[in-house]
């Protein structure tokens, strides 16, 4: 058989404008030009031994924003350096970090990655600079890996302790006493990937770095942060609400990047009248295939676990008869550590050429640069897209990005209007470190770590009211102006900083017996609709099937099976207002803020055939109701709608307005599209009236769906925007998420009652 | 920094009166009376003070099996064994040196928040034992507690404790970090801790090793309505709560016993270790102690101990004889631990193959007796060969070493027959 023979990344897209099965396609196709080095020479105050290390590396100046960094921070201040991917962002911290402790060995800077894998590539990584230095500088990692036997050790002589959120909560901060010197003698917080400590999760970390302070002051040292993040719209903002500090923000980015070529991809029409289109993961799996089938290392983004495995399947069985099984590798949060490390590798030394991966490749894990990304569908958020993105591009050659756009309302918004992408700002993360479930967990952990005195607050938070509550609790005792902690439990141990994650199902194959083995794991609330009895799941491009779901033990068994089809199951949701906080009227509507009560529970589930996606079948899912008590924003319609335009069509209305409003409503909040949900009902238990609701998906809320309240006009025009220029006649799945008859003119009636129009169907 | 604040740094080195117990104005502390009733009573300044309960016992007094007075005998004893090396050593100390200690907190795990709110401890102090209990009343008044308790403690050089290496005292360092600038540095105090040494000898032959089996099994002390030590956190909280000193009555006597105990438990141990007069320590404990004092390098008195048991009519003479072997063995004494192994093995039916093995190295590499050392590899392999088929599993480097060794023997005796045939 003759070779034929690879083709170049230019050779590829000049078919690509050539070849009508995609030139027809692309919907857009922006060239970002190359972009020079900005460079300034080392500062005259740089210690010499971390000069000639650079030097030796072939490094003779620095990047502006990393100068600008370490102006900052030699001068004192606190700073938030926003960087796109592979600009040399981590000397912006490194290197006021080892300057002040080639001046001082007493001092001690303490390293927070999101992830534990961020801070094993960090340490290599800072540890090979230390050693070229010649600096007598202890780096060691803190996390639950690491032995008893050395943890004396750090605790008493680290200069620099690379830990992550979650260590600093459970395990240092409540033994803050075996760390004294440590906390005497600290100079630096560095906070990495800033940007991923938004919502739940960052709220939790803005309080346990609250914390975190309360103990420096304790012993006297009063650290300087530096923190980097990916672009998001209020870097500033978000470093000064973690940190409760005066924050300069360094964006003068300095590095130099070669020729990237964005793509928007929407893929053909198959039924103009449903306005139906190819789905974007075969669409997106040809894409994939053209590059990697020359040689072209490649990474696939889709936006569920589930999608992922099909995609892996897909490219595996494809390429298999090419390029051998192991070149292509799945990525994603359920794979176990070792397994993600040894990808990792393989991408970064070349031997593994594609990856499909979920959001979880978004962080900076190191895996080096690629030369093409693909992703499947618009990732949710623009910070989200230009993060994928900047995984393929290299500092000189050329790269290319291909977007391809789903069928959501979402989607097609987006790859139809090029501009809201490129022209605007990336979204705002949000944190709300006074939810009160948050803030009450905290504070317990904080009195437990440091008795709080009359007039203390923590943070920004005023808390008296909460000292009190505990104290009525019995968990804390109020003794001559202090409170102090009084119970026998350990605080930090009932306080997960990632909602889920004390609570995830692990999953067992049992396919061989004798040989039972964990493949995984998975959060409790996915569970329920991922590893219900009989659902298809898929690890590694392998298909399991479910055969039992132990709920209380939280034990998944699956068995390996050979199938042609996936499962997708529904979830059923009902919703209940306990308090109206806040209302105000919108012409003939009404929009309200309160508490609500949301029951889940899982209901059925279907099976999908591959490749041509059709139903092959469904069965129930038992499994319990899950409850949250939480916040949501809704808007009202009047009950007098009922009589006009007849219940059942209010009711079509109002559930293809939902489902424009579940994907543009998220992009005002940003957070993960996840975070925030939507329910319509056609009587609101609390009003009777035909009502909308979006709530936030954790308990007690955290800031989103007071957004939404505020912002309710915004979204509802951009709501009407989706819906007119979406081509369909008469509804599709990319705007009112179904082709009924009618559903998309009545959509846009009740938004025009909304805006004070009238609900008359013309 | 303020003066003020720079004055509560230096406190703890500044000397500032604290007012006598016999200051505090009685009419502010609540049920002052009922805390005389305990025998306790108020010590501090009426803003912070803390309860000191004291119980005063003649040296006479017996704690089950032992009176007070025989803990300065058991140091004499001490003296006289020159046992300098040994691990509960009293050598060169007083009986008013050790501080026999104890503490009660609010949880069991070591965390910054885990609260001490009870220091007791016992000692001699002239011709009594003073049980001595600082007792938080009110958690603001920390530093009072260390304060009173450095203070009282301030002539003990060596704390006796029940586990008190890997809790009561970290745990004291850990509460003591956050007063530190109010409160003096704590002295470096040498340490018995007894849990360790009741293991070594009890734990084989008792369910648990906590004092509370201890006491009874091997004390003699009889507890009287005692609450469980688990409980001490809850009823601490229910003081906290309500204020009446009675409910914690029983967390009080419950500690004043453990401090006791330890006098006795401590005087009960050194009498094993040293044999005294009249202790007969059994068979089981004996065999432990030497194992003691041979990982310790006390190898004389272990091989004394050795041979106490390996020439009994225990059932366990057998490990001791065992155990000296290996022990001659180390001392490169190969006569007598062939000597011990052969009566082991005469005695026994079954001989653990190592020994064999480790006979036949002796005869062979030591002693030089070709014969004895084939005769002893014959029969290590021939043990081998059974456990082989027992086993199913042959390992072929075992069995050429064995053949090795036989070969070698083998030849080395015919060459030296030839010889004699020569001659």
């Amino acid at each position: 058989m003759k070779m034929k023979k690879k083709l170049a990344l230019t050779d590829i897209l000049e078919q690509f404008r050539q070849d009508e099965r995609f030139r027809d396609n692309i919907v857009h196709w922006t060239t970002i030009p190359p972009r020079e080095a900005r460079c300034v020479p080392f500062p005259a105050d740089l210690d010499q031994r971390i000069c000639d290390t650079l030097s030796r590396r072939g490094i003779t100046s620095l990047y502006t924003h990393q100068a600008s960094a370490y102006e900052k921070v030699q001068a004192g201040r606190h700073i938030v350096a926003v960087t796109p991917t592979a600009s040399g962002k981590s000397m912006c911290y490194h290197l006021p970090v080892l300057q002040r402790l080639s001046e001082d060995p007493q001092a001690r800077a303490l390293y927070l990655f999101p992830t534990k894998a961020l801070a094993q590539d960090q340490k290599s990584e800072l540890h090979e600079l230390i050693g070229e230095t010649g600096l007598a500088i202890k780096l060691e990692t803190y996390d639950g890996d690491t032995p008893a036997n050395i943890r004396q050790s750090i605790r008493k002589a680290g200069n620099i302790v690379i830990t992550n959120p979650d260590m600093l909560h459970s395990a240092i901060l409540p033994h803050h006493t075996k760390w004294v010197s440590f906390f005497e003698h600290l100079a630096f917080i560095v906070i990495d990937e800033l940007h991923t400590y938004r919502g739940v999760f960052g709220s939790h970390v803005a309080n346990v770095i609250r914390r975190l302070k309360r103990i420096c002051a304790f012993y006297g040292s009063r650290p300087q942060f530096i923190c980097t993040s990916a672009t998001i719209a209020n870097p500033k903002e978000l470093a000064q609400q973690l940190t409760e500090e005066r924050v300069e923000l360094i964006d003068n980015n300095g590095a130099p990047s070669g020729t990237k070529h964005f793509l928007f991809y929407n893929p053909p029409v198959v039924n103009r009248q449903l306005n139906i289109r190819r789905s974007a993961t075969l669409e997106a799996r040809d894409i994939a295939a053209s590059f990697l089938t020359n040689n072209i290392q490649t990474i696939l983004f889709a936006r569920s676990r589930v999608r992922v495995e099909i995609l892996l399947k897909y490219l595996q069985e494809l390429i298999r008869s090419k390029l051998g099984p192991k070149t292509i590798q799945g990525y994603r949060g359920g794979y176990l550590p070792t397994q993600r490390r040894a990808i990792e590798r393989g991408l970064r030394q070349g031997e593994i050429l594609g990856v499909v991966s979920t959001n979880a490749l978004e962080l900076g894990v190191d895996i080096g640069q690629l030369q093409a990304c693909v992703m499947t569908g618009y990732p949710g958020s623009v910070a989200s897209t230009w993060q994928q993105a900047g995984r393929a591009g290299r500092r000189q050659g050329e790269s290319a990005v291909v977007l391809v756009g789903g069928s959501t309302p979402l989607d097609q918004y987006v790859i139809s209007h090029p501009e809201y992408f490129f022209d605007r700002s990336p979204e705002t993360a949000r944190i709300n470190p006074d939810n009160l479930v948050i803030l009450v967990d905290h504070i317990k952990c904080a009195a437990y770590e440091l008795p709080f005195s009359e007039g203390d607050r923590f943070g920004r938070a005023e808390i008296t009211e909460i000292l009190e509550f505990l104290t009525e609790e019995q968990i804390l005792h109020h003794s001559r102006g202090k409170w102090f902690w009084m119970n026998d439990s350990f605080p930090a141990h009932n306080v997960s900083l990632r909602s889920a994650s004390q609570e995830n199902v692990v999953i067992i194959d049992i396919s061989e017996r004798g040989n039972e083995r964990v493949i995984g794991e998975m959060d409790r609330f996915s569970s329920l609709t991922l590893l219900h009895e009989e659902a298809i799941y898929l690890h590694q491009g392998v298909q399991y099937q479910v055969e039992r779901l132990d709920y209380d033990e939280k034990k998944a068994y699956v068995r390996e099976v050979q199938v042609n089809y996936y499962t997708d199951a529904n979830l059923a949701v009902s919703l209940k207002v306990l308090d109206e906080q806040e209302a105000r009227r919108l012409w003939q509507t009404e929009c309200g803020w309160g508490e609500v009560s949301v029951h889940a529970m899982a209901t059925i589930f279907k099976k999908i055939r591959f490749e041509t996606h059709e139903n092959i079948g469904s069965g129930p899912i038992h499994l319990p109701e899950e409850e949250l008590h939480t916040n949501a924003a809704w808007i009202s319609f009047p009950e007098s709608l009922l009589a006009a335009i007849g219940r059942e069509d209010v009711e079509r209305g109002l559930i293809g307005l939902a489902h424009v409003l579940q994907h543009v409503a998220p992009l005002f909040v940003m957070c993960d599209p996840q975070d925030l949900h939507v329910v319509a009902q056609r009587k609101a238990v609390h009003s009777g009236q035909p009502t909308i609701f979006l709530y936030d998906r954790y308990p007690g809320g955290i800031g989103l769906s007071d957004q939404v309240y505020k912002e309710m006009e915004t979204i509802l025009d951009q709501a009407e925007g989706v819906l007119y220029s979406c081509p369909c006649s008469s509804g599709c799945p990319s705007c009112i998420g179904g082709a009924e008859e009618g559903g998309k003119t009545l959509a846009l009636s009740l938004l025009r009652v909304a805006r004070g129009g009238s609900a008359h169907v013309s | 920094m303020s003066l003020k604040a720079k004055l509560n740094r230096m406190r703890g080195h500044l000397a500032i009166e604290t007012p006598k117990a016999a200051d505090l104005p009685a009419a502010n502390i609540p049920h002052l009376e009922r805390w005389r009733e305990l025998d306790a009573a108020p010590h501090g300044s009426a803003d912070d003070y803390v309860i000191i309960r004291e119980r005063r016992y003649p040296l006479d007094y017996q704690h089950g099996s032992y009176r007070f007075r025989e803990l300065a005998d058991i140091i004499r004893a001490w003296e006289e064994a020159g046992r300098s090396s040994h691990p509960l050593s009293a050598v060169g100390r007083r009986a008013g040196d050790l501080l026999f200690f104890d503490t009660e907190t609010t949880g069991l795990h070591g965390g910054v928040g885990n609260t001490i709110f009870l220091l007791g401890y016992s000692r001699v102090e002239g011709q009594e034992v003073v049980v001595r209990q600082h007792f938080l009343a009110a958690p603001h008044a920390e530093a009072v507690l260390y304060q009173s308790f450095l203070e009282k403690a301030r002539e003990a050089t060596h704390l006796v404790t029940f586990n008190g290496k890997s809790f009561d005292w970290p745990q004291v360092k850990t509460r003591h970090t956050l007063l530190r600038d109010l409160v003096p540095g704590l002295p470096a105090f040498g340490h018995f801790d007894l849990l360790h040494p009741a293991r070594r000898l009890w734990k084989r032959e008792l369910p648990s090793c906590r004092l509370s089996v201890i006491e009874q099994t091997k004390l003699g002390v009889a507890r009287q309505d005692d609450v469980p030590g688990y409980l001490a956190p809850i009823q601490y909280f229910d003081y906290l709560s309500a204020g009446d000193p009675h409910l914690i009555e029983g967390v009080l006597r419950h500690n004043e016993t453990d401090v006791l105990s330890l006098i006795t438990l401590y005087i009960h141990l050194s009498s094993l270790l040293l044999e005294r007069e009249g202790e007969a320590a059994t068979e089981a404990e004996r065999l432990e102690i030497a194992r003691w004092c041979e990982a310790i390098g006390e190898l004389e008195h272990a091989a004394k101990g050795y041979q106490t048991v390996a020439e009994s009519s225990s059932a366990l003479r057998g490990h001791a004889k065992l155990a000296l072997g290996r022990l001659y063995k180390k001392q490169r004494k190969w006569r007598q631990a062939l000597a011990v192994w052969e009566s082991y093995m005469q005695e026994n039916s079954h001989v653990p193959q190592e020994i064999y093995i480790e006979a036949a190295k002796l005869c062979e590499h030591q002693l030089k007796d070709d014969e004895k050392a084939l005769a002893y590899t014959l029969k290590a392999f021939d043990l081998w060969k059974k456990r082989g088929t027992i086993l199913r599993r042959k390992s072929q480097a075992e069995r050429e070493a064995f053949e090795k060794r036989i070969v070698r023997l083998e030849n080395r005796m015919k060459m030296l027959a030839k010889k004699d045939c020569q001659f």
